[in-house]
């Protein structure tokens, strides 16, 4: 589904030497896996995620959706792209603060070509258990249920494949328990996740696990 | 349905931002009030100056005023007055002159009407300026008598005591009745009421000029001023001449009557339609020019400060600008939601100011007897430039905001 060539990133910060954040990682991942990349601090693993989901484009290398590059997509292109195939999920949840959750969930609803938008936010937050809260902000939500705010507005517009950075660094270990259950959950429905993170248990939850270390692909190994 | 959904979307943006909203609408109000207000009440002056300027000088006339044009210092002593004699010479020796009319004035007067006793005791009084003329008047000045008729040649050839009274006059005196064939008193002396004169209104300077009596203008210099030259004249231009040319002729005549060598100014003024449209043109860049400037710079410092609002938003905003880009808006959508958001509040307070500068227009209108002055013009001009200003003030925000790198974005604090 997604093939990942030679990617290489390099980064020039003011008056410091380039550092090398993705020096020639090339990776396969299928349809329907539930994919955990782990690494240290600083690894590069999540500039590969956002690579991967054209937050951010690579110095060098390919990034193929279904055969196609789609590095070379003007904006336009790649923002469509992000909204159509891809859902993410961030570490600080990312919600915002003054909108209500379905407010937050309907926001890839709002740039989208779909016609009708409605109810689709409702049935996002019943899955992810939180139709109850739909008229709550995020500061009237626990970290998990911002979280699962989150994961509503990543599936809202039915995409191929999730994107999840660190989403239980912010977490305690029982919410994170449950938000990998909501992972499992929706890798069982059929939805590839690609899951960044240095926390050895969640890996443990995904059926693979690529390890990053100075931009290059240490170990990559099926449970 | 897209584009909706994002004009939506930045409505509901204006109202998470309230405190940074209100600041812009009232940028905005504030600026499209003023414009309103001055661009309504100046088209009332303008056109009430216009409409004055034709009542008292039409189109081709000259007016003679007594005294050098020295205003700073009046007239000077020792020079030559001006009489009905240099007026009926200038009318023999320019035959461009078809009609002319001389006047003399007396400012404010007491005037009674006289009572049933023989001394005129306790009649309604009033004050009025009183002005002779000639029985020309009507024609050279376009304002006759609309009740009774004005007085003739006779009358002003014998000095004859009748006169043709203003309404404001009319009606302090007589109220209701009708005053033609009464008795009143200028001064001292006695007239008999032969007209009332034509509603005029307030001139230029705000004067009543209804509350003023015409007496023929040897009545005038003999029985009330005790004087033998006159104030001025105004001398009707035939239509094939030139008035300046007009002009320069008459003040031929009355330097060679008054004796004044070459070098010395004249001792009257000439003013002729192409100074009094300088002096139009004068008021109108005061009305369209200066004060609606003044008006656009209050918009412009609200803009101004919308621009630096939604500058620092967009800064706050980083974060949430990288959210947008992550779930799938276009740069051109970023661009899009801030422009409306900066457009949208500069139109509603342009709403509401063009609203508020209307009423207030409306009520120094009032004040200034203008008649109503709410103008489509105003209103427009007030929409329009507060929606440009607005577009203005967010295309450089917008433009920011829909640069950042949305990795960049997602990762900034806030």
């Amino acid at each position: 589904m997604i093939e990942l060539r030679d990617l290489r990133k390099t980064y020039t910060p003011k008056g410091s030497a380039t550092v090398r954040a993705l020096d020639g990682v090339s990776l396969r991942i299928e349809r329907g896996e539930l994919l955990a990349i782990v690494g240290a601090s600083g690894s590069g693993k999540s500039t590969l995620l956002n690579v991967l989901g054209l937050l951010d484009l690579p110095t060098s290398g390919g990034v193929l959706y279904d055969g196609r590059d789609v590095t070379g997509l003007s904006p336009r292109e790649q923002a469509r792209l992000r909204n159509e195939k891809i859902g993410f999920v961030f570490q600080a949840f990312h919600l915002l603060p003054r909108s209500t959750a379905r407010e937050n969930v309907e926001l890839p609803l709002l740039y989208s070509e779909r016609r009708s938008i409605d109810s689709l936010a409702e049935r996002a937050l019943e899955i992810v258990g939180l139709a109850d809260r739909a008229g709550h902000r995020p500061s009237e939500l626990s970290g998990g249920q911002q979280q699962r705010v989150a994961i509503a507005r990543a599936l809202v517009n039915e995409p191929d494949l999730v994107l999840a950075d660190e989403p239980t660094g912010n977490l305690d270990s029982r919410t994170a328990g449950e938000i990998l259950e909501l992972f499992a959950k929706l890798n069982a429905a059929g939805r590839t996740i690609v899951v960044v993170t240095h926390d050895a248990g969640v890996a443990k939850a995904c059926g693979r696990t690529v390890r990053i270390e100075d931009g290059r692909i240490a170990s990559d190994g099926r449970a | 349905m897209r584009t909706g959904r994002l004009v939506l979307a930045a409505f509901a943006s204006l109202r998470r931002f309230k405190l940074r909203s209100a600041a812009m609408v009232v940028g905005s109000f504030v600026g499209v009030a003023a414009l309103t207000l001055v661009v309504s009440v100046g088209g009332g002056v303008e056109r009430k100056v216009l409409s004055t300027v034709r009542q008292i000088f039409g189109e081709r006339s000259v007016l003679v005023v007594a005294g050098g044009s020295n205003l700073l210092t009046g007239p000077r002593a020792g020079a030559a007055r001006l009489t009905l004699e240099d007026l009926e010479a200038v009318a023999r020796e320019v035959p461009q002159v078809e009609a002319w009319d001389a006047q003399q004035i007396l400012p404010a007067a007491p005037i009674r009407r006289a009572g049933p006793s023989t001394t005129g005791e306790g009649g309604p009084s009033a004050t009025a300026r009183v002005v002779g003329q000639t029985e020309r008047s009507p024609r050279v000045w376009s304002r006759t008598a609309s009740g009774g008729a004005f007085f003739d040649a006779a009358a002003v050839s014998s000095s004859a005591r009748v006169v043709v009274i203003g309404e404001t006059v009319a009606r302090e005196l007589f109220g209701s009745e009708d005053p033609v064939d009464s008795e009143i008193l200028v001064g001292p002396v006695s007239f008999r009421v032969v007209g009332v004169l034509e509603r005029f209104g307030t001139d230029v300077h705000g004067m009543d000029r209804d509350d003023e009596v015409v007496v023929p203008l040897t009545t005038a210099m003999r029985r009330l001023l005790n004087v033998d030259t006159i104030a001025g004249a105004k001398l009707l231009v035939r239509s094939s001449a030139r008035t300046e040319a007009v002009g320069r002729e008459v003040a031929r005549v009355l330097r060679e009557r008054h004796g004044l060598p070459p070098g010395r100014p004249d001792d009257f003024m000439l003013i002729t339609d192409v100074q009094v449209r300088k002096m139009v043109g004068n008021v109108q860049r005061v009305l369209f020019l200066f004060l609606p400037l003044a008006a656009g710079v209050s918009l412009l410092a609200g803009g101004a400060i919308s621009a630096a609002l939604m500058l620092s938003s967009v800064s706050a905003r980083v974060s949430e600008i990288g959210i947008r880009r992550a779930v799938g808006a276009r740069p051109e959508d970023i661009r899009l939601q801030f422009l409306l958001e900066s457009a949208s509040a500069a139109l509603t307070g342009a709403v509401a100011g063009v609203a508020v500068g209307a009423a207030l227009a409306e009520l120094a209108a009032r004040r200034m007897q203008l008649g109503s002055v709410l103008s489509v013009r105003a209103v427009l001009l007030g929409l329009l430039a507060s929606l440009a200003v607005g577009l203005a003030a967010g295309v450089l925000p917008a433009r920011r905001a829909a640069a950042l790198p949305p990795a960049e974005a997602l990762a900034a604090r806030g």
